[in-house]
């Protein structure tokens, strides 16, 4: 009796605490001359302030979409399922089309990191204006103010030289230099809610280890919400306090990061880590899952995995069971097929 | 005859580089005084960052890139090719025999040729084959070995994935039955499934072709996996080689340890204990005197610190090659 009135009881607690970021069944197709193509479907995460949630895939799976769904920064031919949301602080941002509305997310409350940095600054413009030019944008200061704000930002992402960086262009930094001006142009708007698109993967692993540390500490110190997405199991490993694991636009398996990594369930996530050469092991064998990812024009109806599972179920084989998470241990949510199968 | 197929004899490339037209030209060593041999049918690994000087070393070999100074010889079964004094005859004979898988397949594959003709190219370009009957021949056979479907043949490249696409690439690399391959990071665009799929093929085809490989990444786990010996580079000199189990479990040079320890673990208990190496690669035009790398040996001597030592390799365990002042600040 007792314990049923605290189950109720923290029900309640856990419907009134609101997260940072809440995507409820979200379908994104896109039209193109081929026809319309199924980028999403039917995704729901959550995140909560100061942690991270790492989603991992292969390309073609769907993760840069998601990230770029939530600022809206996906093409005009973008067509959006009318019942998904997207909710930031209690607000539909799928619902947003004033460009004021919009400026709210886009840097405002939401700053995203993008894979190659080279690309992601104006090749003709100084990073510090670049800097400035944002922050003037969402924060009512003046030019002086911003310029202090950016080149303490620089100097807190470890860019040495600070001053003289913010006056130079983005060609004459390096790789990782770079990043790190990425990274202190998305913070400094102190947005509470980074994206980050696969950050440290075009950069070398003594870089990439740099980089990484520089994020954890951050965002300790912020007590941010990031949504870091990697096809680099190790990265999830060392970043992520939760991870969802996404195929051909479905989250497949989703749980806290080392419950995933080390009791993985779907056939997806067990291929995937058979699949990646571990160096402390050298003597397992790599096993390729069999097969590609087939072209988002004919995706696979019922188990979207199932062309290519090692030991689908008959029932899987046939496409008959609906894609749809199911909880198999608190907070360990598999893919239905995928808890099937297994049992075969 | 030769246990080695290739021996690269105090190698250096050096390219010109101007700033503008008014300043000096300047010389810049992509590649330093290295040598390493290479043994028929071994799965050489070069590994290193970006700038580090391996593709360059890679293209050097394959008489892709201009040697500045030393040498490197192919020994072939009953001759040398000497690359420093070949003549273009001569050039056209080592192209059959050793050959150069790319990176991206995407840009590595003509989007206005059909597999056939792109696997096929090579045989017409070096007049291998007579007629049209055996060129077909030779392309359905190594298609097959590269597990292509022969089907396939007929598409062209832009219906096959990026799997597919570098088993095109590998067939029509070894299409001229070549004996030494160059695998310049050619699993590094590949989504890790396809990747240990690739890796699986490179090895097997290596054991049904006699074939022997130098395989160039920058992913250290996957060179652990698939390499018997292993040269780690960096700033256009090889700091450390050794045979693959023992260079990983047992790494002596200061920027070996500081790569093996950047390798993020799988394992999220395992928080990274990376140690951590200070800034980033100094640039290629202007390199430390002395050891390379003294600029960020987080435990470098007091002679490292002050260049004292010249670089060089010496040998600490039998088949286990260090930079001497690597051996010295461990």
């Amino acid at each position: 009796m007792v314990s049923a009135m605290l189950q109720i009881l923290t029900k309640q607690n856990i419907k009134t605490m609101s997260h940072l970021l809440e995507i409820k069944n979200l379908d994104v197709k896109f039209d193109t001359d081929e026809g319309r193509i199924t980028a999403i479907d039917n995704v729901s995460l959550k995140l909560d302030q100061g942690k991270v949630l790492g989603i991992v895939g292969e390309s073609g799976s769907g993760k840069s979409v998601t990230a770029k769904s939530i600022m809206q920064l996906n093409p005009g031919n973008t067509i959006y399922n009318d019942d998904a949301e997207i909710i930031i602080d209690n607000e539909n941002v799928l619902k947003f089309t004033s460009k004021n509305d919009l400026k709210k997310i886009r840097g405002g409350k939401v700053s995203m990191i993008f894979q190659e940095p080279m690309a992601s600054f104006a090749p003709a413009i100084k990073i510090g204006n670049q800097m400035i030019e944002q922050l003037l944008l969402h924060k009512d200061i003046d030019k002086n103010q911003a310029k202090q704000i950016s080149v303490d930002m620089l100097n807190r992402v470890g860019i040495a030289d600070a001053e003289k960086r913010f006056n130079q262009y983005a060609f004459e930094l390096s790789g990782g230099m770079r990043q790190r001006a990425m990274i202190a142009m998305a913070l400094s708007t102190m947005p509470k809610l980074l994206l980050a698109d696969e950050p440290t993967t075009a950069l070398d692993v003594t870089i990439q280890a740099q980089v990484i540390n520089l994020m954890k500490d951050i965002i300790k110190e912020y007590n941010m919400g990031v949504i870091f997405i990697t096809h680099d199991l190790g990265v999830i490993a060392q970043v992520a306090d939760d991870v969802a694991v996404m195929y051909l636009g479905s989250v497949v398996e989703q749980g806290p990061v080392n419950e995933i990594l080390k009791n993985p369930l779907h056939p997806y996530t067990k291929g995937l880590l058979n699949a990646l050469p571990d160096i402390n092991n050298l003597d397992a064998p790599l096993q390729p899952i069999p097969g590609s990812i087939p072209s988002p024009l004919d995706r696979p109806s019922g188990c979207v995995f199932r062309t290519r599972c090692p030991h689908a179920s008959q029932d899987g084989k046939e496409a008959n069971i609906e894609m749809g998470l199911v909880e198999v241990k608190p907070g360990h949510w598999v893919d239905r097929c995928g808890v099937d199968c297994r049992k075969v | 005859m030769s246990e080695n197929i290739i021996s690269v004899n105090n190698l250096s490339v050096s390219f010109d580089y101007q700033e503008n037209f008014l300043s000096k030209k300047q010389q810049i060593k992509a590649v330093n005084n290295i040598n390493i041999k290479i043994k028929k049918g071994s799965f050489f690994g070069l590994v290193g960052e970006s700038g580090s000087g391996k593709t360059t070393l890679g293209r050097a070999i394959l008489g892709a890139n201009k040697i500045s100074t030393g040498n490197v010889i192919f020994h072939d079964d009953d001759r040398d090719f000497d690359l420093t004094t070949i003549n273009s005859k001569e050039m056209k004979e080592y192209r059959k025999k050793a050959q150069l898988i790319f990176q991206d397949p995407y840009a590595a594959l003509s989007p206005r040729m059909t597999v056939r003709d792109i696997i096929a190219e090579p045989l017409e370009v070096m007049k291998i084959t007579n007629s049209r009957e055996e060129t077909d021949e030779r392309v359905r056979d190594i298609a097959s070995k590269c597990r292509l479907n022969l089907e396939h043949l007929r598409r062209f490249p832009h219906a096959f994935s990026g799997g597919q696409r570098q088993r095109i690439s590998i067939a029509r690399a070894l299409v001229s039955n070549p004996k030494f391959i160059v695998a310049d990071e050619s699993v590094a665009a590949l989504d890790v499934s396809i990747q240990a799929d690739i890796l699986n093929l490179l090895k097997q085809l290596q054991h049904e072709l006699n074939l022997t490989y130098l395989f160039i990444s920058h992913d250290l786990s996957v060179v652990a996996h698939v390499c018997d010996i292993v040269a780690v580079m960096y700033l256009g000199h090889i700091v450390e080689m050794a045979p693959s189990r023992e260079l990983f479990s047992n790494p002596k040079h200061p920027y070996t340890k500081a790569l093996l320890s950047s390798i993020p673990s799988i394992d999220p208990e395992n928080k990274s204990k990376a140690i951590e190496l200070e800034g980033e690669i100094p640039s290629a035009m202007n390199p430390p005197s002395g050891c390379v790398f003294r600029t960020r040996c987080p435990h470098a001597s007091h002679d490292g610190k002050e260049a004292n030592v010249e670089m060089g390799l010496v040998e600490v365990t039998p088949g286990h090659w260090v930079d001497r002042c690597g051996v010295n600040c461990a």
